[in-house]
Formats: C-alpha cells, sequence, structure tokens
C-alpha cells in the first residue's frame, strides 16, 4: 500500500469500524485530536519538544510526547496487542489520551495489523521490523520491548517517556547492567542528538525501569559521580570550543570502526534485527544464574575510575596546548566509558559490548571457560582471578560485586595524584609528558598490532611477486644483492605458493632477522621448523632471535635441539628426552662438541649465543672470536660479537665490530641499528638519531629503532622532530638527520 | 643465570645489563638525572601473583634483588614481566600502562613521572 493510499485513503483502505472510513491517517488524526477533550486540552500546554527530526512524522513525535501524561495512565497494557511496532511505540510512550483514541480506531483488531504494516517500514525507514513486540506476558518479553522502544525511539528522534511498567523483578546487578549500557549506548545510538535529549532519554528509560533511584541510593557513589563528570566534561569542552565530534572522526580514523553506527550494523548481523533487546533477554537469564558480565566488566570498571579521577585532575590543569590535547580528550572519553582499553587495544564502548556478548553466547553452557577466556583477556588482575574463584563456589550478588570493585583501590592514587599535583610537585614539562602520551599510545597501536599476532606472520598487503614465475630464486638473488626488503616481499610470494617450501620460510625468517625484526624472524622460523623440523640453520636462528627477545627458556630449548639434531654431536644429547632443560647441563654439552670438533664454527656461534643468555658476555666475546677465525667474512657473526659487545658495555669495539659486519654488508639493517643502539647506551642521542633512521630509511618497518629514535630524539633536545617520528616521515628525517 | 628450570623473568635479563650500565659514564649521567629509588614488583604471569621485588635505586645508581629492609621507595610498581619490558623499551607508555592497569603505582608521582624507557639501556641484537 502506498504513503499516498494512506492519506487519500484508497479502497485499499477500509478502515471497519473507524469514524472516517475513507483517510486512515485522517481518522489518527481525528481520533488524537478530536476523541478526547482531555487530550485537546493537553495538547494546547504542550511545550516545544526539543530534539526531533528525522522523523516521518515529526508533529506525531511532538505530539506524543505529552509531558506529564503519564501520570494519569490507567490502563495501557491491553491483552495480546499485537498490533504494529509503530502504533506500541506511541504506546510506549505515551499512555494518556492517546490511548483513548487509538483504542477507538484499534478495536476492530485484526486488520489494522496489516493496514499499519507499511506505516512500520515507513516509520523504521526501511529498517524493516522483524520482532513483535508484546507488553505483556513475561518480564523479559516487557522488558525487551520497553528496550526496542528506545532504541526505535532514536530513529525517530521521539523522545522517550517515563513508562510504569509492570514488576519486572530485576535483580541489582541487572539493572546496573542496563544502567551501564544504556547510558554507553545512548551516546552512541543518539551520536547526532543534543546531550541534554540524550540524558532525557537515558533517565526516561532508567526511572521507567525503576533503576536510578535505586541504585544511586544502594550503590556506590561512582556513577553519580560519573554523570556529574560527564555534564561537566561536556561543558568544559564546550568552553574550550572542541567539538568532540572532531575527536571522534580523527581517532575513528585511525581505528577500525569507523561507522559510527557500525556497532548496530554488526550487532544486527550477528544477532538478526531483534539485536540489542534480545540479546539482553538472553543475557537476563543468564544474570538469573551469576554476574558474568559484571565481572569482565570489572577492569574495565577500574580502568574507567582511574581516568575518570585523573581527566579531572588533568583539566585542572590551565595550560592551553593541554587543555586542547587529544590525550585529555581521549582520557575523558575512556572515563566516561566510551572508550575501553581491552588487551592493548582500545575499543569504542558497545562494540566490546557486542564482542562480549558473543564470546558469552557462542559457547552456550560453557560459561566457566568463557570466563577464563575473558579474565585472561582482561589482564593481569588479581582480583579477576579472586573472583572466578569466587564464582565457582557460590553465587555473587550484586552488592557483593560492588564490595569487590571498591577494593580496587583506584581512589588512595587518585587522591595522591590531586594532592601531589595541587602541590604542584610536577615540573612545567609534565603536560608535555602527558599530551604526547597520546601520540605515543598511537604508535603502540600499531606495534601491539604485531604483538597480538605474535607467532603468526604477517604478510605484506600489497606484493608485486606474487605471480612471479619463480619467486624463491628471485628472492634468493634479491637477498644476495642485500636488498632486504625487496627480498622479504619475492619470498613472502614464494611462501604463498608453497606453503610447505621450508627453505623460503628459512631465508625470510633471515631477511627479517637481518632486517630488525625479530617478531616476523620468529614467525617465519616457525613455519621453517614445522616443515622442516631438523633444519639446523632454522633451529639456530630460532635460539638467536629468542635470545634478543630474552625469552630465555624458549631460545635455550631451540639451542638444545640444534645439538640433538646434529648428525655429528647427536651422540653427545641427553639420553632420555628432558622437558626441563637445564642451562649449565646444555652449556657443558656444547663445550664438549666444540672439544670433539674445535674448528667448526657453528658449535662457537650457538656456544657465543648460550652465554650470551646467561650473560657471560666475556665467555661469549670469546667464543664469537674463535668462531671469526674460522668464518672471517660472516657478516652476522661480526653483528652477534658486536652486539655480545655492546651489551657487555664495550661500546668502542662494538663499534669496530659492527663497521666490520657493514663493510660485508652495507645494507645490514640490524647492524645499522646496533650503531645507534651503541651510541645512544653512551649518552650520545645526536649520532645514534642519524643510525636509527639510516636503518630505518632501509627498513620502515623496524619498528624497535622507531621506538628507540623517539628517545633519542626526546633526549636529545630534537623534540621538535617528534612529530615527523610520529608521522614516520622519513625524508624529512633523513634531511634532518644525515649519516 | 642460576642453574634452574624456574620460569626465568625477561626483566632480570634487562637488569643483569642494567647493572653494567650503570657503572658507566653514560649509566651514571642517566642515574644522576633521575636520582629515585624504584621498586619493581614484577610478577610472571599476572600482577600481584609470584611477584618478584627489585629495587632500581638511582640514587646509589644500583640494582637490589629484594625483598630489602629499610629502602624507601620513592615509587613502587607493579606489572607483569611483558608490561615491564615493553615499557622498559619503549613499546609502551608507561602511562597509558597506568590507563590500562597494566601498571599499579604507589608513592610519589612525581619519581613515576621519570620512570621512562631513558633509564634503561637499549639491548643490542645479535
Amino acid at each position: 500500500m502506498a504513503m499516498r493510499d494512506l492519506v487519500t485513503g484508497g479502497a485499499a483502505c477500509a478502515v471497519p469500524g473507524a469514524t472516517s472510513s475513507s483517510n486512515p491517517l485522517g481518522a489518527l488524526a481525528n481520533a488524537l485530536v478530536g476523541s478526547s477533550s482531555k487530550t485537546q486540552e493537553r495538547l494546547k500546554e504542550i511545550p516545544t519538544t526539543p530534539g526531533t527530526s528525522g522523523s516521518v512524522f515529526p508533529d506525531f513525535g511532538q505530539q506524543v510526547g505529552l509531558p506529564g501524561s503519564e501520570l494519569d495512565q490507567q490502563q495501557f497494557l491491553p491483552p495480546s496487542a499485537r498490533g504494529s511496532e509503530f502504533l506500541n511505540q506511541f504506546r510506549a510512550v505515551d499512555h494518556g489520551g492517546f490511548n483513548d483514541a487509538w483504542d477507538d480506531i484499534h478495536r476492530p483488531q485484526g486488520r489494522e495489523s496489516v493496514r499499519f504494516q507499511e506505516f512500520d517500514n515507513i516509520y523504521n525507514e526501511g529498517v524493516g521490523s522483524q520482532h513483535q513486540p508484546i507488553l505483556d506476558g513475561p518480564p523479559q518479553r516487557v522488558l525487551s520491548h520497553f528496550l526496542h522502544s528506545f532504541v526505535e525511539s532514536s530513529r525517530s528522534g521521539v523522545p522517550l517517556h517515563p513508562t510504569p511498567l509492570p514488576v519486572l523483578g530485576l535483580s541489582e546487578g541487572d539493572k546496573r547492567c542496563i544502567r551501564d549500557r544504556s547510558g554507553i549506548m545512548a551516546r552512541h545510538i543518539f551520536a547526532d542528538k543534543s546531550e541534554d535529549f540524550i540524558n532525557a532519554q537515558v533517565n526516561a528509560l532508567l526511572s521507567s525501569l525503576d533503576i536510578d533511584n535505586d541504585l544511586r541510593m544502594k550503590g556506590p557513589s561512582r556513577f553519580q559521580e560519573l554523570d556529574e563528570y560527564w555534564n561537566e566534561s561536556q561543558g568544559a569542552m564546550n568552553r574550550a570550543a572542541l567539538p568532540s565530534d572532531r575527536w571522534v572522526s580523527e581517532f575513528q580514523q585511525q581505528r577500525p570502526v569507523v561507522d559510527p553506527n557500525a556497532w548496530a550494523h554488526a550487532f544486527e548481523q550477528q544477532h538478526g534485527a531483534n539485536g540489542w533487546a534480545s540479546e539482553f533477554e538472553q543475557e537476563q537469564n543468564q544474570m538469573s544464574l551469576m554476574n558474568p558480565m559484571g565481572a569482565a566488566n570489572a577492569p574495565n570498571l577500574a580502568a574507567m575510575e582511574q581516568t575518570r579521577m585523573l581527566a579531572e585532575t588533568m583539566s585542572r590543569n590551565n595550560d592551553p596546548k593541554f587543555q586542547n590535547s587529544k590525550f585529555l580528550q581521549f582520557v575523558s572519553k575512556m572515563s566516561r566509558g566510551e572508550l575501553i582499553m581491552d588487551d592493548n587495544q582500545v575499543k569504542s564502548a558497545p562494540g566490546d559490548w557486542a564482542s562480549e556478548f558473543e564470546q558469552q553466547h557462542d559457547v552456550g553452557g560453557a560459561w566457566a571457560n568463557q570466563f577464563a577466556r575473558n579474565e585472561a583477556s582482561v589482564g593481569p588482575d588479581g582480583w579477576a582471578n579472586q573472583f572466578s574463584a569466587e564464582l565457582g563456589e557460590h553465587e555473587l550478588g550484586g552488592d557483593q560485586w560492588v564490595n569487590e570493585f571498591s577494593k580496587l583501590n583506584v581512589q588512595d592514587w587518585a587522591d595522591e595524584y590531586s594532592n601531589q599535583v595541587e602541590n604542584g610537585v610536577f615540573e612545567d614539562n609534565a603536560a608535555d609528558n602527558w599530551a604526547h602520551a597520546y601520540d605515543e599510545f598511537l604508535n603502540e597501536q600499531a606495534a601491539f598490532k604485531q604483538d597480538a599476532s605474535r607467532g603468526v606472520y604477517v604478510f605484506s598487503d600489497m606484493n608485486p611477486y606474487v605471480g612471479h614465475p619463480n619467486p624463491l630464486k628471485e628472492g634468493q638473488e634479491l637477498f644476495r644483492k642485500g636488498l632486504l626488503s625487496e627480498a622479504v616481499l619475492a619470498l613472502e610470494a614464494e611462501v604463498l605458493k608453497n606453503q610447505d617450501n621450508a627453505e623460503g620460510w628459512r631465508l625470510l625468517g633471515i631477511a627479517h632477522a637481518e632486517n630488525d625484526d625479530d617478531q616476523q624472524a620468529i614467525a617465519a622460523m616457525m613455519r621453517a621448523q614445522e616443515a622442516d623440523p631438523g633444519n639446523l640453520e632454522v633451529l639456530l636462528a630460532l635460539g638467536v632471535s629468542h635470545t634478543n627477545e630474552l625469552e630465555q627458556a624458549a631460545a635455550l630449548k631451540y639451542l638444545y635441539s640444534w645439538l640433538s639434531n646434529h648428525p655429528k654431536y647427536r651422540e653427545l644429547a641427553f639420553q632420555e628426552p628432558s622437558n626441563s632443560l637445564h642451562y649449565a647441563d646444555v652449556t657443558n654439552l656444547f663445550n664438549e662438541a666444540a672439544k670433539l670438533a674445535p674448528d667448526d664454527a657453528d658449535v662457537h656461534i650457538v656456544l657465543g649465543v648460550l652465554y650470551n643468555l646467561s650473560r657471560e658476555f666475556d665467555k661469549a666475546i670469546e667464543a664469537f672470536e674463535t668462531a671469526l677465525k674460522l668464518r672471517p667474512r660472516d657478516y652476522s657473526l661480526w653483528n652477534k660479537l658486536g652486539a655480545t659487545q655492546a651489551n657487555s658495555v664495550h661500546s668502542a669495539d662494538a663499534i669496530l665490530a659492527y663497521q666490520q659486519a657493514l663493510d660485508l654488508k652495507p645494507n645490514y639493517v640490524r647492524a645499522w641499528a646496533n650503531m645507534g643502539i651503541s651510541y645512544a647506551n653512551q649518552g650520545l642521542y645526536e649520532e645514534s638519531i642519524r643510525y636509527y633512521v639510516r636503518a630505518l630509511a632501509m627498513n620502515p618497518k623496524a619498528d624497535n629503532a622507531w621506538q628507540y629514535l623517539r628517545i633519542s630524539l626526546s633526549n636529545s633536545s630534537r623534540t621538535d622532530m617528534l612529530k615527523a617520528c610520529s608521522d614516520r616521515n622519513l625524508d624529512l628525517l633523513q634531511k634532518e638527520f644525515p649519516l | 643465570m642460576a642453574d634452574s628450570t624456574a620460569p626465568k623473568l625477561k626483566a632480570e635479563a634487562l637488569f643483569d645489563l642494567m647493572k653494567l650500565h650503570l657503572a658507566t659514564e653514560a649509566g651514571k649521567e642517566t642515574a644522576k638525572k633521575v636520582g629515585y629509588v624504584y621498586q619493581l614488583n614484577i610478577a610472571p604471569k599476572k600482577i600481584g601473583f609470584d611477584e618478584q621485588i627489585y629495587i632500581i635505586d638511582l640514587k646509589k645508581g644500583e640494582i637490589i634483588k629484594g625483598p630489602t629492609e629499610g629502602v624507601k621507595p620513592d615509587a613502587t610498581f607493579s606489572f607483569t614481566d611483558d608490561d615491564f619490558i615493553k615499557i622498559a623499551t619503549g613499546k609502551m607508555n608507561p602511562q597509558i600502562a597506568f590507563l590500562r592497569g597494566a601498571i599499579k603505582l604507589k608513592g610519589s608521582l612525581a619519581a613515576a613521572q621519570k620512570f621512562t624507557p631513558d633509564i634503561f639501556p637499549k639491548v643490542s641484537k645479535l
């Protein structure tokens, strides 16, 4: 049925039993305005309702939002009201005279639901309503519907008004959960609305559910404080003429979540259009058992609390540079729970919520496992551990949970922080520190991405060598020429083509190690080892890379595997396979091997690495020097000697050794970066910068070098170049710091 | 390294390097610039569990394996081994780590503010 028909009243539009049979819209309007004198009086008193926009029927929206009309609500839950969402929406928000009008046209039930279906579709702007709202029945259905109304009201801009609902029997935990979530949700789904509107919406929702007052009395004051802070910070931001949107959009450019509605879409895709409300229902079922959401959220709440107080203190700093800093805004956002730090990733809160739901619902019954996983992902919190132990034993009521929360003791620190700030302990550049922290944070995000996928090889996005007839040969050729980054691409193409090519993975690993990227080197070498478990070069490379990452147990394991897989030294290995290797035993084995074959440079190299593990640097240097006599043109051996000397603070020697390595292999990124480290450790920051920049020019993906460059820049009074560093502007850096 | 199969902290390796570094001119210079005493509670996996205590005394330029009597740190940090290494190598900003709850902090904030990657030697790569 077309809209036109609704207005003009087509043949298909007959409204049985209605006063005006030819025009359904007219009938509705008449009924609205005319059927009740009470309603008419009230209509005259309607103040302008703020924030209505985007609705197909804005006027209806305003009329529906009769202030105070809920007070004389008599009956708003007709039995089996299977009418349209649109009209139920009205019912949910206005229970005054409109109900009479509704009853007038609605009494002959049945056809209307068909007729108003299209109305629905128009109303929902094509979103469609797949759910069948019911306002009576089991409490969960009512709640579900009510929450739907809340969400729906975002589409129309119709203010939601407090609604007396039947007793739903929500527990404290339920209420807290709804309260937490709805506030956060509202700021996202009503992103285009004013703050007043959002607050009104949330308050209407909460007071209808009888949540607000209850919690404020019984619960800790944190929510109230949070609200106050929110209002306060909004004021502060307006004063500073800082539209938070600007920050949001900027932030979103950095983050995968671009569309503010992405949460809603993603959620609907996964859970159907019923999305939030039905999930809420499910959650309720779960919460009647325990309170897993609260538990999983506790560290986030703690972080929120911390950041709130931090933001408050920080906002007292009058430095305009600081006030305008993205970092302060970032902290503010976190403090409002709009952003959540979770396992090193920042998420906008509802997204996090959705994924949390997924985690919790996908596996159904195995809740305990879920919690364990959550616990792992939310980080090292002794409290979480304690909580999980308690959960295993008995149900935790909401109040207990609150008590647990308060044990997190964030208050102590915040108090101290405030005191100290007020006493002026900070130096002038304290604000700068915090302001820079934001930039650094963005860099960290890049680094963490890598970290999260530890052990998993990360392929380059664009690879011109894919489709090359013989990428392995090409890769070997490029490697020989010293074009490491190019060689990496060609070798990636090779292992994409032949996933079990041990040589492809091995050389790829070597290329990454020489390119100063141990994470990728380890990932590639692990694939090489899978394909060829006994490959000695691979085992040694894994031992070296793990040593560099200070992962001593793993390093020891691979170095021992080198010996136990070596045809010549195999018989030296322990007769019984040992799960717990003792460092001294392994070293002894290699010393025996060295006696057996004093001319095998490899044994001396492994010994040198082993002594690095135990920080017996003099012995390590001796071992590498012995190996170098046997293999003087091994550039990686020169670098190993240099690094050992540098770590044992013989920096001048180290630089000579690196120089040897670079003479043999000018594009050896690792040696360039190590040069930088040696200078930096001697306090020669200006010098170190040039070497870091040189290394980065050859491999912009060498994250360690970027981090070290930042440290050197801030130590060398070249903070003016910090921005170039965060932007990874190599052209500028190379021009500024030529070698 | 002791002959032990107990899981080794990466922090321990770094502290061994740092002890050497603090004996150099550059190391002494750095220590002098900072001049605070830090206590680090480093946990292998979870903050508060199996923590190893280290005192980084940048007044005297030494590192002591704790717990020790009579040392009053200006600031005490608790973190996991991994997070500590990230902070010490510049991979993680201490302020952000704090916001994330990855650092628990007690004591003087002025001292805490000076706890940066600058005080740690950079590890050269084999």
